[in-house]
């Protein structure tokens, strides 16, 4: 529906002959921004606008065909990457909000630009969204601010767990910026503290998400602790009672690189990316963020873990096609590599 | 802590909406202010606020005091201070942070604004704003403080009118500031004269170029007609010019802070000494002095 002719040709590769490949491949946003740089003037001068790409020289082709036979075409590198796709099953929170992002701005608007991280705090009668502290915070020099708002000012309210969810505001600007411009509400799907909040909105056009990992604060919980590791991105599926026959192996990842299973502490936040199997869902453009993983060091006795990822995939639908999409499952335990079929993989973001 | 020595320190002010221009206009100050100095003190006395900055060298020797009567800004004020003999609170902040307490709340429905003492102590600004729904959205805000004792609060006291060789309108703020501007790109100086007949100049001068602007018909406020005149301006020959070179920068932060016309905008100058402004509105006045530098 976004394109008027869109074209998707299979490269097949003969050592991975089960599945088809999709071309995932990144390039620097800063050079593609220059291409569609001033709207207005656009939207004016150009009556089409062609992208294609030759993976063989590994570049794409931007190729603007404006009046008067004037034809700017922009040729652009790409790298070719394995994008890193979040293990997060939205339909499992509990606590899920709908709001337009109209209101999320004027609430934001009262941080200032460099406050890092904020918390949102929920129960079922209360929303409250306030400034994020570190206990060795200088109070006498800094400004704390704290917004309180009723469950009404959203369009969909439903709070199954009273929860304090810490994440990060720089990046959560960034989304809202582009959804004011598209005009589509924001969804906001989250648990307890330690357990990823997805930002996400959804239109006809096109689907973006936004994961953060949130604060995992070692004093609160006790014995799901060990569950709060921040690289599980969808620690909901791990949980012992929470049986989920979709992802199998996110158990398998959390016992790698934690070291002290039972301790009352975080482990490191350490990203381990054993594998990562292609994308199998057809005509889905898959666009990842740069993980940014502040690994905290590997000091056990630091009660705060802190791990800041960003994923932000733009879904265009070239076909409605509700159970096809799935995700393989990203980092998987290396000895289930081989046996890597379609049944590995998580829903759909 | 300075806070507990100085015993009881309630203070409650609550600004309503039903005035609806006060809270801008109390932004336009706080926000002028936080265009001049990073920190500055807070006087309060049961009938004024004072915004006052000493002429420390950290500031660079410009001082600033600044009265606004708070009758016209808030429809509740409670005050109670050290000691009923001195009925007075003195704090230090940072007015940037005040600043964007407020920026909300001309569109508020109350503002309510407290002193209390959590971690430390702290300026409370509660905003109460209009929602769609029934319940109105709060937005609440810390801003820490620091209490000044009392021993010190000599240090800020109202500085007298310098005894001046020449006082003059200024010219339209808007105006004076886009030339400001300019020059500062060219210069770190900038000397202000002016004389009795309404005439000021503001030059530049570098090694490769030397700048002026002059305005005229500026007027000067009589201060001569009224008791206790100064004698240096008394018997000076009108076309003489007093003139003093100041920092560029300080002038076009008085300048820049300045979004609303005020209604009266003067200056004395102090040969070769200093420059002090007064810039009036219609409840708020402002008064900054610029030292002349050698």
């Amino acid at each position: 529906m976004f394109f008027q002719h869109y074209c998707w040709t299979a490269v097949s590769d003969p050592c991975h002959k089960e599945k088809e490949l999709s071309l995932p491949c990144k390039l620097i946003v800063k050079a593609v921004l220059p291409v569609f740089r001033c709207a207005n003037v656009l939207g004016r001068n150009v009556e089409k606008c062609s992208i294609s790409t030759s993976p063989s020289d590994h570049h794409i082709t931007f190729q603007l065909l404006c009046k008067h036979g004037v034809v700017k075409t922009y040729n652009l590198t790409f790298q070719e990457c394995d994008p890193l796709q979040a293990v997060f099953a939205k339909h499992m929170c509990p606590n899920i909000l709908k709001v337009h992002s109209r209101l999320l701005a004027d609430v934001m608007i009262h941080f200032p630009t460099s406050q890092e991280e904020i918390t949102l705090s929920v129960t079922p009668v209360k929303v409250c969204f306030k400034s994020y502290t570190e206990e060795d915070t200088d109070f006498s020099r800094t400004m704390v601010t704290e917004i309180h708002l009723s469950p009404e000012e959203f369009d969909y309210f439903q709070v199954g767990v009273d929860s304090e969810v810490t994440f990060c505001l720089k990046e959560l600007r960034g989304l809202l910026a582009f959804s004011e411009a598209t005009g589509v509400p924001v969804s906001i799907h989250f648990d307890r503290c330690g357990k990823p909040i997805a930002f996400s909105i959804e239109d006809v056009l096109l689907e973006a998400s936004l994961i953060l990992a949130t604060l995992c604060e070692a004093q609160k919980e006790a014995d799901s602790q060990e569950r709060c590791c921040p690289q599980q991105w969808g620690s909901s599926e791990t949980l012992p009672d929470k049986p989920s026959g979709d992802e199998p192996n996110s158990t398998d990842i959390s016992k790698n690189p934690q070291r002290d299973g039972n301790a009352p502490t975080s482990p490191v936040a350490k990203q381990e990316v054993k594998s990562i199997p292609r994308v199998t869902g057809r005509d889905v453009t898959g666009r990842a963020g740069t993980p940014t993983a502040e690994a905290a060091g590997e000091a056990t006795e630091a009660p705060y873990q802190k791990f800041h990822s960003l994923f932000f995939g733009a879904v265009s639908h070239k076909e409605k096609d509700a159970t096809g999409h799935t995700f393989q499952s990203l980092a998987t335990a290396s000895d289930t590599e081989e046996d890597l079929g379609p049944l590995q993989s998580s829903p759909v973001l | 802590m300075a806070g507990q020595a100085e015993g009881r320190q309630c203070l409650a002010k609550r600004l309503a909406s039903t005035f609806p221009g006060k809270g801008e206009r109390k932004g336009g100050v706080i926000n002028t202010i936080s265009k001049l100095t990073k920190t500055c003190t807070l006087r309060l006395t049961v009938c004024k606020l004072y915004f006052i900055l000493s002429d420390k060298v950290a500031n660079g020797g410009a001082s600033m005091w600044c009265e606004l009567c708070q009758g016209n800004f808030f429809d509740e004020f409670q005050m109670e201070g050290v000691a009923a003999e001195h009925n007075e609170i003195y704090l230090e902040l940072v007015p940037e942070n005040l600043s964007r307490a407020l920026k909300t709340a001309h569109s508020a429905k109350a503002v309510k604004i407290k002193l209390t003492n959590k971690h430390c102590p702290c300026l409370r600004v509660a905003v109460e704003l209009p929602s769609l729904s029934s319940s109105s959205r709060i937005v609440t805000h810390d801003i820490p403080v620091g209490v000044i004792p009392r021993r010190i609060w000599n240090d800020f006291r109202e500085p007298t009118m310098p005894d001046f060789d020449v006082s003059i309108y200024l010219p339209v703020l808007k105006i004076m500031k886009s030339v400001v501007e300019r020059m500062k790109n060219l210069s770190n100086f900038i000397v202000i004269e002016a004389n009795l007949s309404g005439e000021m100049n503001l030059k530049i001068e570098t090694d490769l170029v030397s700048v002026t602007t002059h305005f005229k018909d500026l007027g000067n406020p009589p201060w001569a007609s009224e008791e206790g005149c100064q004698s240096s301006a008394q018997g000076r020959n009108l076309e003489s010019m007093a003139e003093a070179c100041i920092d560029i920068k300080k002038l076009q932060q008085l300048l820049a802070g300045q979004q609303v016309n005020p209604t009266k905008a003067l200056c004395n100058i102090v040969s070769k000494r200093i420059v002090h402004f007064i810039l009036l509105h219609e409840d708020v006045s402002l008064q900054y002095f610029i030292p002349a530098l050698a």
